[in-house]
């Protein structure tokens, strides 16, 4: 029994490397996926270990938030504690270290590094062994005009030293003299990242604040362990400082942990996208299966006449089904390699480069990927076994069959059935049920469409068909009437670019209306004639004294800066909006609900009107807000704003962090100008000739800022793209197969005047229209729900639908060209029937 | 006969090879044949004797290995796939003993298929002239699938007639219809020569099928075994039995 089954496998070799394909594409991406993680993964845990080699105890603030979207922010530790700790018994050297925001700038004025990249981080360079640099070059800074670098970044801005080099950090933008190149552990910068390097006085005053540290960094003499040593520097420390002391070991954890972390939310991504791919693929496996059971109709109803049982029959699929699922998955989970590849590219090139070295393939990757390959075979196979079982033996004795057009009713039923479900499903969660329901409700309303399919194939594929047999005559006539000759497998072909096109059609044109959103919340908020932008949000940004030094560029009438703070509100982590209200008056405009923007002075806050509704804030009520430093503010409430969900729901004035440890940075500078000649060149002088933002118009700049989401939508996108790429090699096997099965038909054509190029014309407008009707409805599916994904973030501030026309209109084009694509090796096999052999078979 | 047979199309020492060796095959060996225009010919012959590789070859669905084709004026042999395919669309009809129809069109679209393929509408007069003898009329809308056997055959023929060539080549057009379907399929053919002065050539085992054209030419092992002009059948089986010995 399984030795007829692989027989009969190898026998058809081409149809067994069709079908392993499909398998291959759908695992490779979830093997792609494994490998790439597990590789970055290896890579810190490597690195980090490496880093704190030297390091046997950490001391830290204990005050922290967490910022919200991951990670935290920590108190930072005055360095006047740093001879306690080097008094300790136990303590050979400690010496102080800083990660803080500074940028090199190249020598042609741009920043050194990517905008949106890896962080550009500033620090200590010092002597100590436990000290986490090595000087490679040249000698330690010293005193408040030198510096060091990382050799990643000297190489990228062919610095050398004794160069002069501008860096902008919390402080400002200030030039110093490059005395030393170092690396970093063994690497000579680690995960892209840009570091300049400075003594300790000079690090805290430009870096974070004159007198204070971000931790330090301890080694033992060896006379007692980490935990022993850890104890007793916590025991000489004064408790009010609120510092902690971890072990080495505990440090090089906990930063392992939290690179673990932002592996694991790209991880979770990548693998979404990989089972959305699989998910496509095991439908093109399905499709393959269903077709070629159909030609085998007579092999098996053979069989059966000789004697085999139905569950022989089916079982004999079956087994075939398995080996193809093993020996595709394993090819699949060998292309992964590549693929992790491939990420680690596409990545980099939408900004998130990602350091690796080498390859590392954990067991459990091979064994999930070829598990999950071969199960999703065998289950896309069972429908088109038992069919296959089915079979009675007298078909043997028939002419082939088609597949089986069902019962159009029973069809209807069930997709109306699961449509309403998923539909019910959609208006409970638009009702305010959890987000999980939506999901389930998409997913139903994706089976109904599906479910549907056959029904839909027909009258769809026929109207897409009408301008083509208009157009293209005969070509054009009998490749519309093959196109729906068999409406379950022009459906089922169909199905992936269906998924894929309704998927791609949902983020844009859910981008469309973040964008159109974006773009009217910030013209309505930004009043000025130009904007300087921070190149990176979230870390860093720009100092806060450059709004007055652009203020004082001639020609500008008024400057203001805008940035973010993540404090704690009421015991939760939040962003909130910084300003300086008396310049901000006229340039940055908070639609107020109630009381004045212009009140907010240092002990007050203005909050969304939304939010005061939430919670039943009213003005004059006092919220308790906890600095990174772990200080109190009571904040009274001066006025509630129009809900700008995009612009933050928390304003607060910038002398709120007076005295506080907060580093404090601007991710925007508005500015209103005279409009006077060379106002714009005196500007750029001052800010981006120096490194500091990005100047750009008042349109430029709302552009920009609505453009932003442009980049994720880009990302899905090309992560969709492997979904679109199964669905290619989907609509190219059934047609192989359907060139195969019509091959006397095609030869009949070919002997009464068909001419080579007509051929390749049906073949490819059959293409075309399945593609098409996929791509149709899929956007139309796509654009439902984008409207409901628009109707249940509603609250969130998403409201207006904006239909993305150019998007569509692109998707269309494409599918367009996928179909001619995927045409071309089968139209090829088309033209190359042998007539003689199409028409003698009998 | 007082005039002058014009010819339709012609073999001249057509020689077709398989194989190499021990192992050649000659289904054609040396076969020179002329087709009248305006006649009915059949070409008959034991299995393996070469009358349907003959007719293939003439029909330039097939390469001869020495000798050469023409077709009216053309000479086939060094023809290009696309040249050959242009000849098949305007000189040449065919109607194979099954699968003659594409099953998704109809009954009419399969008839002007050819003209179609040229991007042509045809000859409007003679399509209705052709439809009408062929007495399917009222069925032209329907697919292949909702005709009989015979009605299908009819069709091919039509469809064969409709570019008005040169010449039509049948292979066992009745091969697969009972007797009766058959003979009305036949005095279909009979008529296209006789009324509407059209040149078939038939490839066929049948005595009665033979019987309906002008002229009989005998095949034996890939040669030119006979030939007879106004057959009956008793006088082909006979023929037959002789050959045979």
């Amino acid at each position: 029994m399984l030795r007829l089954a692989s027989k009969m496998a190898l026998a058809r070799k081409g149809r067994l490397v069709l079908t392993s394909l499909a398998i291959i594409l759908g695992t490779s991406f979830l093997s792609g996926t494994f490998i790439f993680s597990d590789t970055i993964t290896k890579t810190f845990d490597r690195l980090f270990t490496d880093v704190f080699r030297d390091v046997d105890a950490y001391v830290r603030s204990s005050s922290f938030i967490e910022v919200p979207f991951g990670g935290e922010q920590r108190g930072s530790t005055p360095i006047d504690a740093l001879p306690t700790v080097l008094e300790t018994p136990g303590v050979a050297d400690a010496t102080g270290d800083i990660q803080a925001f500074a940028r090199i700038i190249g020598k042609d004025g741009t920043p050194i590094g990517l905008d949106n990249g890896p962080p550009t981080f500033g620090g200590i360079a010092s002597a100590s062994v436990a000290g986490l640099w090595t000087i490679e070059e040249g000698r330690l800074p010293e005193g408040p005009t030198e510096m060091v670098m990382d050799r990643a970044s000297a190489d990228d801005g062919a610095y050398v030293v004794g160069d002069t080099v501008r860096v902008n950090a919390q402080s400002g933008s200030r030039e110093f003299i490059l005395v030393g190149i170092a690396t970093y552990g063994d690497i000579s910068s680690p995960g892209g990242a840009t570091f300049a390097l400075f003594d300790q006085p000079t690090a805290s005053e430009f870096l974070l604040k004159p007198g204070n540290v971000d931790a330090f960094l301890v080694q033992g003499d060896g006379t007692m362990n980490q935990e022993e040593l850890a104890t007793a520097i916590q025991a000489e420390l004064d408790p009010s400082l609120k510092l902690e002391v971890l072990t080495g070991a505990q440090i090089a954890e906990e930063t392992k942990n939290q690179i673990g972390q932002a592996i694991g939310f790209l991880t979770t991504f990548l693998t979404i996208f990989s089972l959305i791919a699989l998910g496509i693929g095991s439908f093109v496996i399905y499709n393959v299966f269903s077709i070629t059971t159909a030609q085998r109709l007579r092999e098996n109803a053979l069989l059966r006449a000789i004697g085999a049982e139905r569950s022989q029959v089916t079982r004999m699929l079956l087994v075939e089904a398995a080996v193809i699922g093993v020996v595709g998955s394993l090819l699949g989970f060998f292309s992964g390699i590549a693929i992790s590849q491939g990420l680690k590219a596409l990545l980099a090139a939408f900004g998130g480069e990602i350091p690796s070295q080498g390859l590392s393939i954990a067991p459990s990757a091979a064994v999930i990927t070829i598990g999950v390959g071969t199960v999703v075979t065998i289950v896309a196979a069972i429908m088109p076994a038992l069919r296959a079982g089915r079979v009675p033996p007298l078909a043997a004795m028939r002419d082939t069959a088609i597949e089986s057009v069902g019962k159009g009713r029973a069809r209807l039923a069930v997709a109306l059935v699961v449509l309403a479900a998923g539909a019910a499903a959609v208006a409970a969660s638009l009702a305010g049920a959890d987000n999980l329901i939506l999901g389930l409700g998409v997913m139903l309303i994706f089976a109904a469409v599906i479910t549907a399919g056959p029904l839909l194939a027909r009258p769809i594929g026929l109207g897409i068909g009408t301008p083509i047999a208009a157009l293209r005559g005969i070509t054009g006539a009998m490749a519309r009437q093959n196109a729906v000759r068999n409406p379950k497998r022009t459906a089922r072909t169909a199905a992936p670019v269906l998924i894929g096109v309704a998927l791609v059609t949902a983020f844009t044109a859910f981008a469309a209306s973040v964008q159109t959103q974006v773009r009217d919340a910030i013209g309505e908020q930004f009043r000025g004639d130009y904007a300087i932008t921070a190149p990176q949000q979230g870390f860093g940004g720009l100092p806060i004294s450059l709004a007055d030094e652009v203020a004082r560029v001639p020609g500008v009438t008024q400057a203001t800066g805008l940035g973010f703070a993540a404090v704690k509100l009421d015991g939760e982590s939040r962003f909130v909006a910084v300003i300086d209200p008396a310049s901000a008056s006229g340039l940055i405009d908070y639609s107020m609900v109630q009381g004045d923007q212009r009140s907010l002075d240092a002990n007050g806050i203005l909050v969304s009107q939304n939010r005061a509704d939430a919670n039943g804030w009213s003005i004059g009520d006092v919220l308790d807000v906890q600095l990174v430093d772990g200080s109190a503010r009571s904040l009274a409430i001066r006025g509630t704003f129009d809900a700008q969900q995009f612009l933050g729901s928390y304003v607060v004035n910038q002398e709120t962090f007076a005295g506080s440890d907060t580093n404090l940075f601007d991710a925007f500078i508005y500015v209103t100008t005279d409009g006077s000649d060379g106002v714009r060149d005196a500007l750029f002088t001052v800010t981006e000739a120096r490194g500091l933002g990005t100047l750009q118009s008042r349109d430029e700049f709302v552009d920009a800022q609505s453009g932003q989401i442009n980049q994720i939508l880009a990302l899905i996108n090309a992560l969709l793209g492997l979904s679109i790429i199964i669905a290619v090699v989907g609509i190219v096997i059934t047609l192989l197969l359907s060139v195969y099965e019509r091959r006397r038909e095609i030869g009949l054509l070919r002997a009464v005047g068909m001419t080579r190029s007509q051929t390749w014309g049906t073949v490819t407008w059959e293409s075309v229209i399945t593609s098409l009707y996929g791509a149709v409805s899929g956007v139309v599916l796509g654009i439902g729900m984008g409207v409901l994904l628009i109707g249940v973030l509603s609250d969130d501030g998403v409201s207006a639908f904006t239909l993305p026309v150019g998007g569509t209109i692109t998707i269309l084009v494409i599918s367009f060209v996928i179909g001619v694509l995927a045409a071309i090796y089968p139209a090829w096999r088309a033209t190359r029937t042998d007539i003689m052999q199409a028409i003698s078979t009998t | 006969m007082l005039l002058r047979m014009v010819t339709a199309a012609a073999a001249r020492e057509a020689s077709k090879v398989y194989g190499e060796g021990d192992n050649e095959v000659r289904a054609l060996d040396g076969v020179t044949v002329e087709f009248e225009q305006g006649r009915f010919t059949a070409i008959m012959g034991p299995s393996g004797s070469g009358k349907s590789t003959l007719m293939h070859c003439v029909a330039g669905l097939d390469s001869l290995s020495s000798g050469s084709v023409t077709i009216g004026e053309h000479e086939l042999t060094s023809m290009s796939d696309g040249d050959l395919t242009r000849l098949r669309r305007t000189q040449v009809g065919f109607v194979f003993q099954a699968f003659n129809l594409i099953p998704t069109l109809s009954a009419l679209e399969n008839i002007i298929l050819p003209l179609s393929l040229a991007g042509q509408s045809g000859d409007q007069q003679w399509i209705d002239q052709v439809i009408d003898t062929i007495g399917l009329r009222d069925r032209l809308e329907h697919r292949p699938s909702e005709l009989s056997g015979g009605q299908q055959q009819r069709v091919a023929v039509a469809r064969a007639l409709a570019s008005k060539p040169a010449v039509i080549f049948a292979d066992e057009p009745t091969g697969n219809l009972d007797s009766k379907t058959g003979q009305e399929v036949l005095s279909f053919m009979r008529r296209a020569v006789t009324d509407l002065g059209q040149t078939i050539v038939m490839v066929t085992h049948d005595a009665v099928a033979a019987s309906y054209a002008d002229r009989i030419v005998f095949l034996k092992d890939g040669k030119i075994a006979g030939e007879m002009h106004s057959p009956t059948p008793e006088k082909v089986l006979d023929q037959i039995k002789h050959l045979g010995e």
